[in-house]
């Protein structure tokens, strides 16, 4: 009779039944959202305002405070006072009147072709992140001066500001392809295997850990092979990631559905939503990206969690060196998901094919790489080589893990070498 | 018949000849006593047997027929000395997997363990957690989960560590028992009180070998050095080259003595009766497996030393 089913059956189970399961289901999600949305918030609530002093020591009489405040109304991110004071008693007193710095303009000409350099003066040191809203404001101010000096009227400026060129790619192939949406989904599918691998990665080598802690390996190893028992644990945890995986989706077709029927009534914000996400299912391949993403996901998780049970077998309960050993592990998911970023940037550029077609990468690149349109952006051919390649990856690894799992899972004592690993996975027999 | 036997078992590690050319079998019903000092290749001559382990060269034979690991497996209960069970998982549920993985189905394993936990006491631990357990109410468990699926062969190593007297012979009634209605067990152990105890045969290996094979009272027969305790008084003064026998000692309040080459105990009685003394008691003193133990193994280093194996 085979076992493999029974040992499936206890992996899954104890997990999915585990508080920790079903609070984690719900919390990534809003941890998911928070992430994305809270970095965006943070990074503009971190912004400071700064009040700053403009002494104009030009001597050319181009400023006028009216300039100042005018420009001050339209973009509060920053507030500019011209002052009259020089530039000593401003030093000494910029703080006393509430100032977070001061800039001397120096004599400056409106119709010299070069940048002048000026400086925010202040007791602190400030990025560019808030010099930068300061820059583009005085530049607006210096624009009118010329603007002024130059006679230009207000059509003349108009076409000079709005008459521009601007250039987007077309897919030929794939006219539906529109590349932000691509690059969104992207990195959410990116992002979504990477936490799955680390994730589910470390729960197998906890899984496998914990029986060999608990001396229990031993007693099972008597009744099934290892490689069963390893085979049984990856693909009981596997089915757990999918099935949490699952989960979020219909998490999110019912929230689509309930936008949808609560937004009909009333309009507003609802309907904008379900109208964006509408518009993104329609310009996208959406059977194609969840069929490859289930594919890669699954795949890949094959891929990491057999390496991750042979490093599990083959530590002791020491926490740190499971650490250590998995390090090279856990490193070559942390490169996968910098080359993600470049093939997302150029989904077409050499680095971002090959990197989608060799098997440790290709499960978050490809990913990365598929929302912008197959057979436009990843030529079918290369769709399959990757996919064969990541089978062939996992069958190998899940080879190469048996063997060391078969050793390491009832050696204890001193923590193996990765080049012992190797070793036990090549002896024969 | 026997049930098990192992024919020229061999097992090189990369330092190690852990089991180096042991031969053995094993009758059907019989307790039977796998003793040696610590690395002597007990565990992985068990983990052989057990189907754990491929052996390198050598053949097992299992029940009359070539051992299959994947189909024999089912016919054997192990206890190895390492043991243990998940912690966080219920206890009914952990013993049912652990018989479903043997090969039992659901209703039967569940019977099953009904009756086993009816007779250990231990029907209201179902739904508790390992973790609960303390070292011996764990061990009684494993012992449940090792013999549950009624093995042909049950392997024992070191049975009796950590349970209280009162819990150890509970599992020694047993371990008759399940030998009684058929069963062959190993027992593995460095106690020898208990082997003299428990076990028909024994085997002896150290360094890999075997150095010795026999029923317990053959080995003892086999060591014994002409030994007798006599209980008396007095024994009768300036023993000469005449007397039949020597002093060697006294244990007991009683006199040690080795009786001469070429004499028997009969000739040692007619003796000290003609000389007039009064024995209370004439007994044969035979070696325990104790000494014949640290006899035997004296002189191995304690601790295996590595060596380098060319294969």
């Amino acid at each position: 009779m085979n076992k493999i089913p029974l040992i499936i059956k206890r992996e899954y189970l104890t997990r999915v039944r585990k508080r920790t399961f079903i609070i984690s289901t719900l919390l990534f999600p809003l941890l998911y959202l928070a992430l994305i949305f809270g970095t965006g918030y943070i990074a503009e609530k971190s912004k400071t305002e700064l009040h700053v002093a403009v002494i104009d020591s030009s001597g050319t009489g181009y400023f006028s405070r009216a300039a100042f405040e005018k420009q001050n109304a339209i973009d509060a991110s920053s507030v500019l006072t011209l002052v009259t004071d020089n530039a000593d008693s401003v030093k000494a007193g910029y703080k006393q009147y509430g100032y977070d710095g001061y800039i001397v303009i120096p004599p400056i000409k409106w119709d010299s072709p070069v940048t002048d350099q000026l400086f925010f003066n202040a007791n602190k040191s400030y990025g560019t992140g808030s010099t930068s809203g300061v820059e583009t404001k005085l530049n607006r101010i210096w624009d009118e001066v010329k603007y002024e000096n130059l006679q230009l009227d207000s059509t003349k400026r108009s076409i000079l500001n709005n008459s521009r060129l601007s250039v987007r790619s077309i897919n030929l192939d794939d006219k539906k392809a529109n590349a932000e949406i691509a690059q969104g989904i992207g990195y959410a599918c990116g992002f979504l295997i990477y936490f799955i691998l680390l994730i589910y990665g470390s729960q197998v080598m906890m899984g496998v850990m914990e029986e060999k802690t608990n001396r229990i390996a031993e007693v099972i190893v008597s009744s099934v092979r290892p490689f069963q028992m390893m085979v049984g644990k990856i693909l009981g945890i596997g089915l757990v990631a999918l099935t949490q995986f699952l989960l979020w989706i219909a998490f999110v077709f019912i929230i689509y559905n309930v936008g949808k029927f609560s937004g009909s009534g009333n309009g507003g914000a609802a309907t904008m939503i379900v109208g964006n996400i509408q518009n993104m299912f329609s310009s996208i391949n959406l059977p194609l990206i969840l069929f490859c993403f289930a594919f890669y996901f699954l795949a890949g998780f094959f891929f990491y969690a057999s390496l991750y049970g042979a490093i599990g077998s083959a530590v002791n309960e020491d926490m740190r060196e499971a650490q250590s050993l998995s390090f090279p592990i856990t490193m070559l998911v942390i490169i996968s998901i910098a080359l993600m970023s470049s093939a997302i940037a150029n989904p077409t550029s050499p680095i971002a094919v090959w990197a989608s077609i060799i098997p440790f990468s290709s499960p978050i690149v490809m990913m990365a790489r598929i929302p912008y349109g197959v057979p436009g952006t990843v030529p079918w051919w290369q769709l399959g080589l990757s996919m064969t390649f990541l089978v062939l990856g996992f069958i190998f690894t899940t080879w190469f893990a048996g063997k060391i799992y078969r050793t390491g899972i009832l050696m204890y004592g001193k923590k193996p070498t990765w080049k012992e690993l190797i070793k036990w996975a090549f002896r024969k027999n | 018949m026997p049930l098990l036997e192992l024919h020229n078992l061999k097992k090189y590690f990369a330092t190690q000849k852990a089991v180096d050319d042991i031969s053995l079998s094993i009758e059907k019903g019989s307790i039977f006593g796998l003793l040696g000092p610590n690395g002597a290749g007990k565990t992985t001559l068990i983990r052989m047997i057990t189907g754990i382990f491929y052996p390198d060269e050598g053949q097992i034979v299992f029940d009359g027929k070539k051992f299959d690991p994947i189909k024999d497996v089912g016919q054997i209960g192990y206890m190895p000395e390492e043991r243990g069970l998940y912690k966080k998982m219920k206890i009914g549920e952990q013993t049912l997997y652990l018989a479903q993985l043997k090969g039992l189905s659901r209703s039967d394993a569940t019977k099953k363990i009904k009756e086993w936990f009816i007779r250990f006491e231990m029907e209201s631990w179902w739904n508790k957690k390992v973790e609960d357990l303390s070292k011996g109410m764990s061990q009684k468990l494993q012992f449940v989960t090792t013999v549950l699926h009624e093995p042909k062969l049950i392997i024992l190593d070191e049975p009796f560590s950590g349970l209280d007297p009162v819990n150890s012979n509970l599992i020694k009634e047993e371990i008759y028992r399940l030998a009684q209605q058929g069963a062959t067990v190993i027992f593995s152990t460095h106690r020898m009180e208990q082997v003299e105890e428990i076990c028909n045969n024994i085997v002896l290996v150290n360094k890999g070998k075997k150095i010795l094979d026999g029923t317990v009272k053959a080995v003892k027969q086999d060591f014994k050095e002409n030994l007798f305790s006599i209980g008396a008084n007095q024994l009768p003064e300036g023993l000469n080259g005449q007397a039949p026998f020597e002093i060697v000692g006294s244990r007991n309040q009683a006199f040690v003595v080795r009786i001469r080459e070429g004499n028997r105990p009969n000739d040692v009685l007619q003796y000290l009766l003609q000389q007039g003394t009064e024995i209370h008691s004439f007994n044969e003193i035979l070696p325990s497996l104790n000494d014949i133990f640290i006899k035997l193994v004296e002189g191995t280093p304690a601790a295996r030393q590595f060596q380098t194996i060319n294969s």
